[in-house]
C-alpha cells in the first residue's frame, strides 16, 4: 500500500495519534490506582478516559475578558498538527512511512520549536494571569530542553549517516542505539517529558497554577487541549522507539506490532513518571539542564561521532 | 491533479500567505501577535524552500524562527509597560521616515531584481540538496561560514557583557546570586 497517498497517511497518523492517546488515558488511571496501591478496577480504566471526554465534549465552553479568541484556537489544532507531523516521518514498518523525508530529524526539530508556540500562545491569549505565568513557564522550560534533544538526535543520525528517521532505524539493525548510545534515551526521555509539559516538567500546565495555560478552558476546547497534549507524548514515544529501541525491527512478530510494543513501553515509562516523580521547580530544571544536561548531550554527540568515524 | 499543479498550487498559496502574513504584522495590534504573524510569514517561506528542494534549509528555517519569534516577543513585552501585550497598541511610528525607508528599501531591491544577472545553473531534481549543502558548509565555504559563525557569538557574548554591566537602577548584579546546582 502506497502510505503516502492522502487516505491511507491520514488514516495511520490518526490511528497512531487516536489510539496513542487512548493508551495515555488508560495507562495513566492504571498508573494513579497502582502509585496509591488500589484494586484495579478494569471496567472503569477503560470506560472512564471516554465517559471524561464525553463530559468535557458537552460542558459549556467558559471565556474570558477579550481573549485573543483565534490564537486561542489555533493553540491545540498546532500542536496536533505538529505531532501529526512528526508521526509521518517515522516508519512504522518497512517502506510503511507517510513521509520518510530524508530530513526526518530536522522536521522533528521544527515541530519541536513550534509547540512552544503552540503552549506560549495557549497561555498568552486567555488574557489572565495564571495561563499567562504558564506560558512564560514553558518558554523557560523549553529554552532548556530543545538543544539536549536536538543533541541526543543530532547523535543518533551520525551512525546512521543519515537525517531520515527510517535509515535511522535500519542502522539500529545490530544494535539498538539505547545499548550503542547509553546517554540518549535518558536524555531523550527528559527532554521529551518537557516537551509534552508532563509530569515532573509539567510547569505549564501545573496544579499549582490552577491548570496554567489551561486554567481559563473548559468544554470542548479543554478536551482539544487535553488530547493535543496527549499527541505530542505519543509523538515523543513514538519518535523515541525509532530513534532508540530500533523501531519496527525485532524477532518473530510482524513489524507495526513491535513498533507499537516498544512505543507503549515508552508511553508507560513517561506516564508513570508522571506519578512516581515529584513535579521539579523550573528554575532549578533550567540551570541543571544547561550546566549537566548540554554537556551529557554534547559528550553523547563526540562519543557516537567517534565511534561512527 | 498532477503532482506538479498540486506543487505550484502549494507555491502560490505559501508565497501569497507569506506576503499577507508580513503585511499583517504591521497592521495588528499586539506585540505578541505581530511577532507570530512574523513567524506564520518566515513558515510560509520555509514551506517555499521545502517546494524548491532546500528541505533542510527550510526546515531549519521554521525551527530557528519559532524560537526566535517566541524570545522576541517575550523580550517586547518585557521592555513595554503593557502587562500582558495583549492591550491594544499601534505597531508603527515614525510614519515620514518609515515611508522614505519603505520605498527606498522597494526601489533598490526591485532594481537588483530587474538589474541583475542571475546564475542560471539548473540543479539536479534526484540530488541531494542536505549532503551537498553540507559539503558546502564543512568544505570550501567552510572559513566563510566559521568566521560569520564566530562573529556572531563573540557580538552576542559582547552585547551582553555590555548590556549587563549598568542597569537603570545600578550596578546589574547588585544582590543577585549564581543560581543554585542543589536539586533538592
Amino acid at each position: 500500500m502506497n502510505w503516502s497517498s492522502p487516505l491511507p497517511a491520514l488514516l495511520l497518523v490518526g490511528a497512531v495519534l487516536g489510539l496513542g492517546a487512548y493508551a495515555v488515558a488508560v495507562l495513566d488511571g492504571a498508573a494513579a490506582l497502582v502509585t496509591a496501591r488500589q484494586r484495579l478496577p478494569l471496567g472503569d480504566i477503560v470506560i472512564g478516559p471516554l465517559r471524561q471526554a464525553a463530559l468535557a465534549a458537552r460542558t459549556r465552553r467558559s471565556t474570558t475578558e477579550r481573549p485573543d479568541l483565534q490564537a486561542w484556537a489555533l493553540a491545540p489544532a498546532l500542536l496536533a498538527g505538529m505531532a501529526a507531523g512528526a508521526v509521518a516521518t517515522v516508519p512504522f514498518g518497512p517502506d510503511t512511512a507517510v513521509a520518510d523525508v530524508d530530513d526526518g530529524i530536522v522536521a522533528f526539530g521544527a515541530v519541536m520549536a513550534v509547540v512552544m508556540v503552540g503552549v506560549y500562545l495557549h497561555g498568552w491569549s486567555a488574557n489572565s494571569p495564571l495561563p499567562l505565568v504558564g506560558g512564560y513557564r514553558f518558554i523557560a522550560l523549553a529554552l532548556s530542553y530543545e538543544m539536549p534533544l536536538a543533541l541526543v538526535l543530532i547523535a543518533a543520525a551520525l551512525p546512521a549517516e543519515s537525517l531520515s528517521v527510517g535509515a535511522i532505524v535500519e542502522s539500529q539493525y545490530d544494535l539498538w542505539n539505547v545499548v550503542r548510545q547509553p546517554l540518549g534515551l535518558p536524555l531523550y526521555l527528559v527532554a521529551g517529558t518537557g516537551l509534552a509539559f508532563w509530569g515532573p516538567l509539567n510547569g505549564a500546565d501545573g496544579a499549582d497554577l490552577a491548570g496554567g495555560t489551561s486554567a481559563e478552558v473548559s468544554g470542548p476546547a479543554r478536551l482539544m487541549w487535553a488530547l493535543s497534549r496527549r499527541f505530542v507524548l505519543v509523538a515523543v514515544a513514538v519518535m523515541g522507539a525509532a530513534v532508540f529501541l530500533g523501531g519496527w525491527q525485532g524477532p518473530w512478530l510482524p513489524a507495526p506490532l513491535w513498533m507499537a510494543l516498544k512505543t507503549l513501553a515508552l508511553l508507560a515509562v513517561l506516564v508513570a513518571a508522571g506519578h512516581r516523580l515529584a513535579r521539579v521547580r523550573l528554575e532549578r530544571f533550567v540551570v541543571v539542564a544547561w550546566v549537566v544536561f548540554i554537556p551529557l548531550a554534547l559528550v553523547d554527540v563526540f562519543v557516537s561521532g567517534a565511534l561512527a568515524l | 491533479m498532477s503532482r506538479g499543479a498540486l506543487v505550484d498550487v502549494a507555491f502560490w498559496l505559501f508565497g501569497g500567505g507569506s506576503v499577507v502574513a508580513a503585511w499583517l504584522v504591521f497592521r495588528t495590534d499586539s506585540m505578541v501577535r505581530a511577532a507570530y504573524w512574523l513567524l506564520a510569514s518566515f513558515a510560509g517561506v520555509g514551506v517555499v524552500m521545502v517546494l524548491l528542494n532546500a528541505r533542510f534549509l527550510g526546515l531549519v528555517l521554521v525551527l530557528m524562527m519559532a524560537g526566535e519569534m517566541t524570545i522576541m516577543a517575550v523580550f517586547m513585552v518585557m521592555f513595554m509597560m503593557n502587562p500582558a501585550g495583549l492591550n491594544p497598541m499601534t505597531m508603527v511610528h515614525q510614519h515620514r521616515q518609515a515611508k522614505i525607508a519603505g520605498v527606498v528599501a522597494f526601489a533598490g531591491l526591485a532594481l537588483v531584481g530587474v538589474v541583475a544577472e542571475f546564475p542560471d545553473r539548473p540543479a539536479d531534481p534526484d540530488g541531494e540538496p542536505t549532503a551537498e549543502l553540507g559539503r558546502e558548509l564543512l568544505g570550501d565555504s567552510m572559513l566563510l561560514f566559521e568566521t560569520a559563525g564566530v562573529t556572531l557569538l563573540a557580538t552576542m557574548i559582547g552585547s551582553i557583557a555590555i548590556a549587563s554591566k549598568r542597569g537603570r537602577y545600578g550596578d546589574a548584579e547588585d544582590g543577585s546570586a549564581p543560581p543554585p546546582l542543589a536539586l533538592s
